[in-house]
């Protein structure tokens, strides 16, 4: 026993210098610490470190980047650790509570990046079956897709598990011949789609714009019936399939601030609010990180000295 | 049931142990039955069955029934029995490490049975000790921190308890290995570590567990030995548990054999191996040689006239010692009990005695 | 008749029984009965909507809500506050020791680590920490790494803090250790996803929350070893101490616990594994580290993730060597200590934290920053990942000519008929045939238990998607099987099998389920397949061991007797050697299945669908209630599954008791 206190007396002597020692450490300027939230997907991080850069080269903040998932992220922001999510493609129920009820959340505005969902093929089958270009095309065609999962029938490949998708019931409702198969979180969906791509092989998948990969690889959306009124996207609420039987809206992607930040009269407040850029300006840098694996500061950084423009825009210059 | 079976013939020997005062364990009535309800059946006429129709019929297994003995001070006590006969389970119901399911024991005037927890503590703590088969040393502990380990238990100050056990360490030939580790030691060293820890407290009584059935023969001979040696130094009461019948018969003044349970017979070695009680006694001794054990007061005849002035011998001589004071008289050797001749032994009645050994 | 015969019949060995009387006849009839009522009657015999109950889970969601309107409340009530407490005091712990690795400098923290795993565990030990940080240094993922250490740490203490002092409890008392097996075995096999949601609610995000996270997971290992390894004390040391007069405070201080510091020391062990397995669950939720760059990196740089993987691997590897060498190396009773040694030793003592001073001071002299941020081989390493996954993905290369008709064949001709079959039979079919096994295998009792636990998973409305998850669990346990026991009896009589294949099993053991799935995905990009895969890896290591171990403790006298009647090396493999091990491989069987079970969730995310998408589904979109129910019908499906394998040996060992 004697042994290992005395080994514990110095080890506990060298604790107590060096936290004297270091506890005077440096301090940030006005703006303070801001903390952003980057999501899993690739257009997330090209927002949160353009951002990020913004906000230290111009106003000297510091910037503090958190990875927590999409839903508990507004937990974080009503706790305030985490001041600001860029980019957000609808998460009604949390909206309800957390913004609505409980004012914990606050809206910023929209990223001005817009976000649109449906099903897509790759364009060299479009080329070869311009009936695809409607749904309706589709009809007696199905086997076409067919795949090791999906037995006698068409496979739709689903998407990620945590987007917002009602592609059972919409396959239900417009009574064609596919099955659903989800292949999980997204890589390994389009791990399953570049590869029949790269075969020039038929697929069908749930895909979405802005996306990085749109640039690497022609793909081209299957327009399904138009919208009409009392349209509904949310599978969960169940009910007669038809009512789900039109498009999915287009996405005004939006951003949220915590409550405390928003009041905090940080001057990073403002650049949240008015950031917003379009989908190109998104799809070029989010390339640059997760096509070219590029560091996602150098990225932005190119971005911001070639639009100089828009980011005195953001800084209400 | 069979209970300590006196033999009407002859009268026991005077012993070295003085059984005139209190005895300092009894036990009255022990039983020790495992299952569940195992105290329901204690007084009815389930409890009378053979163990293996008890088990059928109830679950239960009754490993001591209804043992009753008392122990003198200073005497060694062996019980003796095969595996699955209920010895070990009987001394452990002694200090209660195995609760007992009926009965009384007492130990030096004290009711083990009643004691409370902390009394029963006490009791360990001062009064009993214990030797294991398997040594029970801790692994992580000196042989000196073992040996003092009992006391220890009891709050004795680290320079005091150290001191102690040193000393105890000499008894036991022990001394140059005070600093060395259990693991270092062979089981005969293990074992006198275990009985110093046990001498250590200096208890009154001392109970052995088949201390030595896990040792080399040869081992287990120095062993018995060292037991007898610390016995007669230090005068300490004890029961010896064992499986072995010249272990028994070495070390104790009396003898209880048990099978099932029960005790088939308690004596002292020649009533044993002289007049056993049953046939499952009687196979056990039947390998014994009989002039080791039996004095020439069970080979004896009565004196004819003219035959008492023969050499003399003291009847409790054993038959083996007396052999050559008989093989040189020419005349019959006189047994002679407190200076009176009570018998004697010739040629004839020896060669009759070792010739039955071999039959 | 036979009057007279009975002595001779008890002689006369007895006719041996055809199989198909014996048990696994009988299982075979059983299997058989189910599939004449599958196609009899496919697709007819749907779990009954009136036997659900389908406001279980919106009940369960306006309770998340509830419980966030409270916690998010402007005074939110005592509970919440003493939540919040709690959070922010596991923050500051894990704070202030990654800050204390900061402040100590990049320097100082290496020569920290290597010194005390060289003082405590001897030189080999510490090489391999030294070479552990050499490599985080070369990953460029020092930072992530020393934080990811920090919440291990903090995770480990915590976890051992609670779970030693229950363990003693469960190792003492019979009744104790009962009531509490249930709740531990809910803890490890119940999805982390499923209870992420209420966590983040009470314990806001941050490293505070993982923490949290991680307890839940890491606790069980280290009551249950504990508990065991006070369990295994000898008998007679502590009766020993008793007939001395010991109370039981000083039988559990002088005896109890000195005796089982190796099994102490082996739960902290176990525990530090456990909790470095949550590291990646927790970057979900702000837990920082090598976590956080799996999760993200997985969608935008798998190759980082992947990286951020192996960091974590070697983080475990030189963890779990470091502390078995400290615990063989600091014990007792096989150091034998003499004064002399004692006072040599505590020089040595002063002499490492002396070096440990200096380090951080020449780290302050030289400006040595808090982590290294020196020359790393980051981008390079992560150029060759990426070739990799990138070939592997190519479907003009041969690799792809092998994976992709495997990859199809095993989802066309396994696991999709098997998946149609589970699906669509007649769901009584199903539960009294399944009962009916665990009746024949296990006995009466785990019959009814499998039989509750099928009518719960019917009831939480997660009947279909459970027997979806059923057939995919099914199919890997017999790859596992197939892939495990033979390497299991290999590594048993081969030293060289059994050393080659240890450090790969560790690996195995260590890697974050999600991290390898990720190759998966590019080899095998076919929906269920890389799901499955990741499961044969995840649980044939443990199925190797126990095989192995069984084998390996089959008495050498049985072994010797054989060779004696001139018995072959195979012979008495195959007489001898197996069938004395069977408990030890049917507790295989066992725990392959459970582990199986385990990566269901995971594998919800590469696409095996079923029961593991609807957890993962519940975290990320929100729904609670589905996730809950699917969690649910996961630990039902895991406690049937144990029964229906548990075999009699549970019984038997009662029996004994």
């Amino acid at each position: 026993m004697k042994v290992r206190a005395g080994g514990l007396v110095a080890a506990a002597a060298v604790v107590v210098v060096l936290v004297t020692v270091g506890s005077a450490a440096a301090r940030s300027s006005a703006c303070g610490t801001v903390t952003i939230n980057e999501q899993a997907w690739a257009g997330s991080t090209a927002n949160t470190y353009v951002v990020k850069n913004v906000l230290e080269k111009n106003l000297g903040c510091h910037v503090n980047i958190t990875k927590v998932a999409e839903v508990p992220v507004y937990q974080a922001m009503a706790d305030g650790k985490t001041d600001a999510i860029l980019e957000d493609w609808g998460h009604q129920p949390q909206w309800d509570q957390y913004v609505t009820k409980q004012k914990t959340v606050v809206r910023a505005g929209a990223n001005g990046v817009k976000g649109v969902i449906g099903w897509y093929i790759p364009t060299y089958l479009m080329k070869q079956h311009p009936e695809f270009k409607t749904w309706k095309g589709l009809k007696g065609k199905e086997t076409l897709f067919k795949s090791p999962e999906s037995g006698s029938q068409g496979m739709f490949l689903g998407g990620d598990p945590s987007y917002q998708q009602k592609d059972q019931t919409l396959i239900k409702a417009l009574g064609l011949n596919l099955k659903f198969v989800s292949v999980g979180a997204e890589p390994a969906q389009v791990a399953r789609w570049t590869q029949l791509y790269k075969q020039k092989k038929p697929v069908l998948f749930y895909w979405y714009d802005p996306q990085y990969l749109n640039a690497t690889y022609q793909v081209s959306r299957i327009q399904l019936p138009k919208r009409f009124k009392g349209c509904l996207d949310d599978e969960k609420l169940g009910g007669d399939p038809k009512k789900y039987a039109c498009e999915y809206p287009s996405y005004t992607l939006l951003k949220f601030m915590s409550k405390k930040f928003a009041s905090s009269g940080s001057p990073a407040v403002g650049v949240v609010k008015r950031f917003s850029w379009s989908n190109a300006d998104q799809n070029a840098v989010a390339k640059m990180i997760a096509g070219d694996h590029m560091n996602p500061d150098q990225a932005a950084q190119k971005w911001i000295s070639a639009n100089k423009a828009k980011v005195n825009k953001w800084l209400g210059k | 049931m069979v209970r300590v079976t006196t033999l009407a013939l002859p009268a026991p020997p005077a012993s070295r142990v003085d059984r005139s005062g209190e005895p300092l364990i009894r036990a009255a009535g022990v039983w020790k039955i495992f299952g569940r309800h195992a105290d329901r059946i204690i007084g009815t006429s389930d409890a009378e069955l053979p163990r293996a129709e008890l088990r059928a019929k109830t679950g239960c297994v009754a490993a001591v029934r209804d043992v009753s003995f008392d122990v003198w001070p200073g005497e060694v006590f062996v019980v003796m029995g095969l595996s699955g006969s209920g010895k070990s389970t009987l001394v452990r119901t002694l200090i209660r490490l195995i609760e007992p399911s009926a009965g009384q024991v007492d130990i030096a005037g004290k009711d083990v049975t009643a004691a409370s927890q902390a009394e029963l503590r006490e009791l360990r703590r001062h009064t009993s000790s214990m030797v294991f088969q398997h040594f029970g040393l801790l692994a992580h502990r000196r042989v000196i921190d073992n040996v003092a380990f009992g006391l220890e238990i009891q709050g004795v100050s680290k320079a005091e308890r150290l001191a102690r056990a040193e000393k105890v360490l000499q008894l036991v030939g022990l001394e140059d290995s005070a600093n060395s580790f259990p693991d270092q030691l062979s089981g005969g060293m293990q074992q006198r570590v275990g009985l110093a820890r046990a001498f250590a407290v200096d208890p009154k009584v001392m109970l052995y567990d088949e201390p030595f059935s896990a040792l080399d023969p040869l081992i287990r001979r120095d062993m018995q030995d060292e037991v007898i040696r610390l016995q007669h130094e230090t005068g300490k009461t004890m029961v010896f548990i064992t499986h072995d019948l010249p272990e028994a018969l070495r070390l104790g003044d009396r003898i209880a054999i048990m099978r099932d349970g029960a005790i088939v017979q308690l004596g002292t070695p020649e009533e044993l191996v002289g007049s056993p009680a049953d046939e499952y006694v009687e196979n056990f001794v039947r390998d014994i040689p009989r002039s080791h054990v039996l004095t020439i007061r069970w080979i004896m005849r009565d004196a004819r006239p003219g035959e008492e002035d023969g050499p003399r011998l003291d009847v409790r001589t054993n038959v083996r010692k007396a052999i050559p004071v008989i093989a040189e008289s020419e005349r019959p050797v006189c047994a002679v009990e407190d200076g009176r001749v009570v018998g004697v032994v010739d040629r004839e009645t020896v060669l009759t005695a070792i010739a039955g050994e071999s039959a | 008749m036979a009057v007279a015969q009975p002595a001779a019949r008890a002689v006369a060995a007895p006719a041996p029984r055809p199989w198909w009387r014996g048990r696994a006849g009988l299982v075979v009839a059983v299997v058989l009965g189910i599939v004449i009522s599958y196609f009899g009657w496919r697709n007819d015999v749907p779990w009954p909507a009136s036997l659900t109950w389908n406001s279980l889970a919106a009940h369960l969601d306006s309770f998340q809500t509830w419980l966030s309107d409270h916690r998010n409340l402007p005074h939110p009530s005592i509970v919440f506050r003493a939540f919040n407490g709690l959070a922010s005091f596991l923050d500051d712990i894990v704070g202030w020791l990654t800050s204390f690795f900061f402040k100590l400098t990049w320097i100082g923290t290496t020569v920290l680590g290597v010194l005390v795993v060289l003082r405590y565990g001897g030189r080999r030990a510490a090489l391999g920490v030294a070479a552990a940080f050499a490599a985080f240094a070369a990953m460029g993922l020092w930072e992530p790494s020393v934080r990811t250490f920090a919440l291990t740490f903090a995770s480990v203490a915590l976890a051992l803090a609670i779970g030693l002092p229950l363990g003693v409890l469960a190792g003492r008392s019979d009744r104790f250790a009962r009531a509490i097996t249930p709740v531990l075995d809910a803890m490890q096999i119940i999805p982390a996803f499923a209870y992420l949601m209420p966590i983040v609610i009470l314990f806001s995000v941050g490293p505070g929350a993982a923490v949290a996270t991680t307890l839940i997971y890491a606790i069980p290992p280290a009551i249950r070893i504990t508990a065991l390894g006070i369990r295994g004390v000898q008998p007679n040391t502590v009766e020993a101490a008793t007939a001395l007069g010991a109370t039981r405070l000083q039988t559990l201080f002088k005896v109890q616990l000195p005796l089982a510091r190796r099994m102490l020391l082996l739960s902290v062990n176990q525990t530090i594994l456990f909790a470095l397995s949550m590291v990646v669950i927790a970057g979900l939720i702000g837990g920082q580290g090598l976590g956080d760059v799996v999760t993200s990196g997985l969608y935008s740089n798998p190759a980082l993730a992947l990286l951020a993987g192996v960091a974590i691997v070697i983080m475990a590897i030189a963890l779990d060597r470091a502390t078995e060498a400290m615990a063989i190396r600091t014990d007792p009773a096989h150091r034998h200590l003499t004064e002399g040694k004692k006072r040599r030793l505590r020089l040595y003592t002063l002499a490492c934290a002396a070096a440990v001073g200096l380090a951080v001071g020449l780290g302050y002299a030289f400006g040595a920053g808090s982590v290294w941020t020196g020359w790393t081989g980051q981008s390079w390493l992560l150029r060759q990942v990426q070739s990799v996954l990138d070939y592997v993905q190519n479907p003009s290369t041969f690799v792809f000519h092998i994976t992709n008709p495997i990859g199809n064949f095993i989802v066309q001709y396994g696991l999709e008929p098997l998946r149609t079959f589970f699906v669509a039979t007649p769901w009584p079919a199903m539960v009294f045939g399944l009962a009916l096994i665990a009746f024949l295998v296990s006995g009466l009792r785990p019959a009814l238990i499998v039989a509750a636990m099928l009518a719960v998973v019917g009831v939480a409305n997660e009947w279909t998607p459970a027997m979806d998850t059923l057939s995919q669990v099914l199919v890997a346990t017999v790859l596992t099987l197939a892939v495990g026991i033979p390497l299991g009896i290999w590594a048993a009589e081969s030293e060289r099998a059994r050393r080659g294949m240890r450090p790969v099993l560790d690996v195995l053991q260590t890697l974050p389920q999600l991290v390898y799935i990720i190759p998966f995905i590019y080899l095998m990009p076919v929906s269920i397949v890389p799901g499955v895969m990741a499961s044969v890896l995840y649980a044939s290591p443990v199925v190797i061991r126990l095989v192995e171990a069984g084998i390996r403790e089959v008495s050498p006298n049985s072994v010797e007797a054989a060779g004696a009647f001139g018995a072959t090396r195979a012979q008495v493999l195959l007489k001898v050697k197996i069938p004395l091990a069977r408990e030890a491989i049917m507790l295989g069987v066992n725990q392959g299945l459970i582990m199986v079970l385990a990566v269901v969730v995971i594998g919800g995310l590469v696409g095996s669908g079923a029961l593991g998408y609807d957890v993962a589904q519940g975290l990320q979109r929100s729904l609670f209630g589905q996730g809950v129910l699917a969690s649910l019908a996961i630990l039902a499906l895991g406690i049937a599954l144990d029964r229906v394998t548990q075999g009699r040996r549970r019984r038997r060992l009662g029996d004994l008791a």
